[in-house]
């Protein structure tokens, strides 16, 4: 027999049996569009926790106070007996590789004008802020480059709290109290919207030493640089612990590069994008076992077939190639249609619910027709066999 | 027929094609399990978590310094704020009616040495009312005593992992430690919890908050522990809390009060549409199920047609044959739900024993809702072909056209 009479025969075989291999290729086909269709939520979530982390940009390293190996709040960062101090930043911003350095303390007061309040989060930043968390002003100028030491006392305000605080009304130049001291309002950023949960647009930047000056403290919480894009992250890192130690005289500080954030990142989302994809495979392994039995059926109604083929010469691994077949063709079809049905979903749920990230991913849907198929084959392998072991004789006298 | 002659004959049918029942009770069985053991993993997640925030201690209130505007949003976490939550109003807090007891925390990192041993850990400065207030245990020694909590003595109190770090099997009590720049003399170590949510308490050193405040020349609180008298006080403690620290911070609202039933009935809600989801997710599974015993049941139709042509020829109803094919299918999904929660059970037991720190509990809505849509898809599915066999015309079946 040829592989064309073959695919003939089991083509034949599953049209003439239809509802029986409509329901079949059912079974495995909403198992598939369950993996297609919770592999591309995962996937979209992926997607959407990278975008929103390296919003940042990519080229950050984050320095904070305590050796701490966890990414927790560390006790280090409200005190510690060996401070971060406004000069470790000055130093570091003479690295080699480094473009931009930046202090931070954050805290949270209360802003004032008009009469109007707001409590808020106040972030002690230096003038590089635009440049090192890649954000912008929409209005007038960030904060200028002053000697932090004797920082004016300028202020720039995040979109909410401008529109909070003067509405309509045209800020610039406007004079604020930021926790009893008097500010000047010299910018406004642009709206940047929620990051975990944290408005980011509530919040209002005022220099750093002015900060740590308003909260009586001498310690930075975090200092944040950017190398230039295409020098060694190592090369940067191992600076940074060269000059910190000269200062500090020990290891007292813990050093976070961006990429390492992102790569724990993506290596748990992984995690969790295969762990929802198992989820719906439990369908898919009992579809299997749905082709397991009907295809133990058919080779007990066809036992005469094939005693008759057998009969007129047809070889065992014809028999059992033929049955194979059959069971591949019913995975197969269904798996085409699950993918289908999948990817329909998931484009529907993108159309009618932009909000969820959902980004159907054509590795995964290759990957699971690949599994349908395999399923198919391994479900058909124990009644083919059982198949193609029939003494043409019985099998023929079974009728 | 009456109804047991009705399940005889289904039951009998069922046996008779052993191969695919099995199969069919696989498919089934399979689906309930999963759904069984998912549902058991997430309920367990949910009373590990709400069990370690309850373990924190009872009618707990945190008060954090700082205040966000946007309501709903997360509690300013690591706040600075211009006005100190100070010890003084902590101890001004304690004096509120709802109010039993209260432990300031101040926190910070510092180096701990003993000898030629040092280690970097995080600093908790609290008063004597800490140890009762998150039920700690000691495993050796004293907590430090109920002094005047604005002295700052220098004793200590070591967290069982920073113990073993400085000082291996040897005898701790009564040694002088170093933490910063200041030395204290141990007078407790802390029983090992194991583990704890928010706080590593193994690999901590306690001091009097006055000491900690001196330590790190910083008079602010980065939490105050307030227990409630009971739950119906945890309220009025609130609203009392806010006016204290309101009427001492010339009238302005600084600080947030966090309940601990907030935070357990936040992540409850949590849990419990993660283990909802996960559960929907699986039984998906029951779905294709229901599909696979339809088309067993319909297989079954096909072969069985000249059986039911004599039994109509003998004079059973249409309702008779459809009830036979019912019962033939609620047979296989009740007996594959059975065994599969069977199965489901023993493999919870089978973990349970391997991890006993993951309280394992499958709830019984989740068993119930289970065997019940199993039930409901069996039967649904088994409609279809029962129908199809009640339609079957005697004299065209019994000449098995």
């Amino acid at each position: 027999m040829r592989v064309i009479d073959i695919s003939r025969l089991a083509a034949g075989a599953v049209i003439a049996h239809r509802s029986r291999s409509l329901l079949t290729s059912l079974g495995i086909a909403v198992g598939i569009a369950a993996v297609v269709l919770l592999t591309s939520i995962g996937e979209g979530v992926h997607r959407f926790v990278l975008q929103e982390f390296s919003q940042f940009g990519t080229n950050i390293i984050a320095v904070t106070p305590g050796k701490t190996e966890t990414f927790g709040i560390s006790g280090a960062q409200i005190s510690n007996v060996r401070p971060l101090s406004l000069d470790d930043s000055a130093a570091l911003g003479r690295l080699e590789h480094v473009v931009a350095v930046m202090p931070v303390v954050q805290g949270n007061a209360q802003v004032e004008f008009d009469g109007r309040t707001r409590r808020t989060m106040i972030l002690g930043v230096g003038s590089e802020l635009p440049q090192v968390w890649s954000m912008d002003v929409s209005a007038g100028h960030f904060l200028p480059p002053d000697d932090q030491r004797a920082a004016r006392a300028f202020v720039v305000l995040g979109a909410k709290v401008r529109s909070e605080l003067f509405g309509d009304r045209n800020p610039l130049g406007q004079r604020l109290r930021v926790g009893g001291d008097r500010y000047r309002v010299i910018g406004v950023m642009e709206a940047k919207g929620q990051f975990l949960g944290f408005d980011l647009d509530d919040a209002v930047y005022v220099p750093a030493g002015k900060a740590l000056g308003l909260f009586n403290r001498e310690s930075l919480m975090e200092i944040d640089l950017v190398y230039r894009a295409g020098s060694s992250v190592d090369t940067v890192h191992a600076g940074i612990e060269r000059i910190l130690r000269a200062r500090h005289g020990s290891d007292d500080f813990t050093v976070t590069t961006q990429q390492q954030m992102l790569d724990i990142l993506g290596s748990v989302l992984d995690v969790l994008t295969f762990a929802v994809a198992a989820l719906g495979g439990i369908s898919l392994f009992v579809g299997g076992v749905g082709v397991l039995t009907i295809m133990t059926i058919a080779v007990r109604e066809r036992r005469a077939e094939v005693g008759l083929l057998r009969a007129i010469g047809a070889r065992r691994s014809q028999v059992l190639r033929l049955f194979l077949f059959e069971s591949l063709l019913l995975s197969a079809a269904g798996g085409l249609a699950g993918l289908a049905l999948g990817l329909g979903l998931a484009v529907a749920i993108k159309a009618f619910a932009p909000s969820l990230p959902v980004h159907p991913s054509l590795e995964y849907a290759f990957l699971a027709e690949l599994l349908a198929v395999v399923i198919g084959l391994v479900a058909g392998v124990l009644p083919a066999r059982h198949a193609a072991r029939l003494q043409p004789l019985d099998a023929l006298r079974a009728e | 027929m009456i109804a047991t002659d009705v399940l005889t004959y289904a039951a009998g049918s069922v046996l008779g094609y052993r191969a695919r029942t099995l199969l069919t009770l696989l498919a089934m069985g399979i689906g309930v399990a999963s759904v069984v053991m998912l549902t058991a993993l997430g309920e367990g997640a949910r009373r590990f978590v709400t069990g370690e925030f309850q373990s924190l201690g009872t009618h707990l209130l945190i008060v954090l310094p700082g205040r966000s505007e946007t309501t709903g949003g997360p509690p300013p976490l690591l706040g600075e704020t211009p006005r100190d939550l100070t010890l003084d109003d902590a101890l001004a807090i304690e004096r509120s009616r709802a109010v039993r007891r209260i432990a300031p925390i101040a926190v910070g990192s510092a180096g701990v040495s003993y000898r030629e041993r040092e280690r970097e850990v995080m600093v908790i400065g609290s008063t004597a009312a800490f140890l009762d207030v998150r039920r700690l245990k000691m495993a050796s020694g004293r907590f430090f005593s109920t002094s005047d909590p604005r002295r700052a003595s220098p004793v200590c109190v070591l967290g069982a992992k920073l113990k073993h770090e400085l000082f291996g099997a040897g005898p701790a009590i009564g040694r002088w430690v170093r933490v910063g720049d200041r030395r204290f003399r141990v007078v407790g170590t802390l029983a090992s919890e194991g583990r704890s949510i928010g706080l590593d308490l193994e690999d901590i050193v306690i001091v009097p908050v006055a000491a900690a405040q001196a330590l790190f020349d910083s008079y602010s609180l980065f939490r105050v522990l307030v227990e409630a008298r009971s739950d119906e006080a945890i309220p009025r403690a609130r609203r009392d809390i806010l006016r204290i620290i309101r009427q001492r911070h010339e009238g302005e609202d600084d600080v947030t009060v966090i309940t601990q039933d907030a935070v357990v009935a936040t992540f409850d809600k949590i849990f419990r549409a993660l283990t909802l989801t996960v559960a929907g997710i699986a039984s998906i599974s029951l779905a294709v199920a229901g599909i696979l015993i339809m088309n067993v049941m319909l297989v079954a139709v096909s072969q069985r047609t000249t059986e039911v042509g004599l039994l109509k020829a003998l004079g059973a109803s249409s309702g008779a044959i459809m009830r036979v094919f019912l019962a033939e299918a609620a047979i296989l999904s009740l007996v594959g739900a059975a065994a599969g929660v069977a199965v489901g059970y023993a493999a919870i037991r089978f973990v349970d024993q391997a991890y006993p720190l993951l309280p394992l509990s499958t709830p019984l809505w989740a068993v119930a809702s289970a065997v019940l849509v199993a039930m409901t898809t069996g039967l649904l599915f088994g409609v279809l072909p029962a129908r199809r066999a009640a339609k079957l015309d005697p004299v065209a079946a019994l000449a098995g056209r």
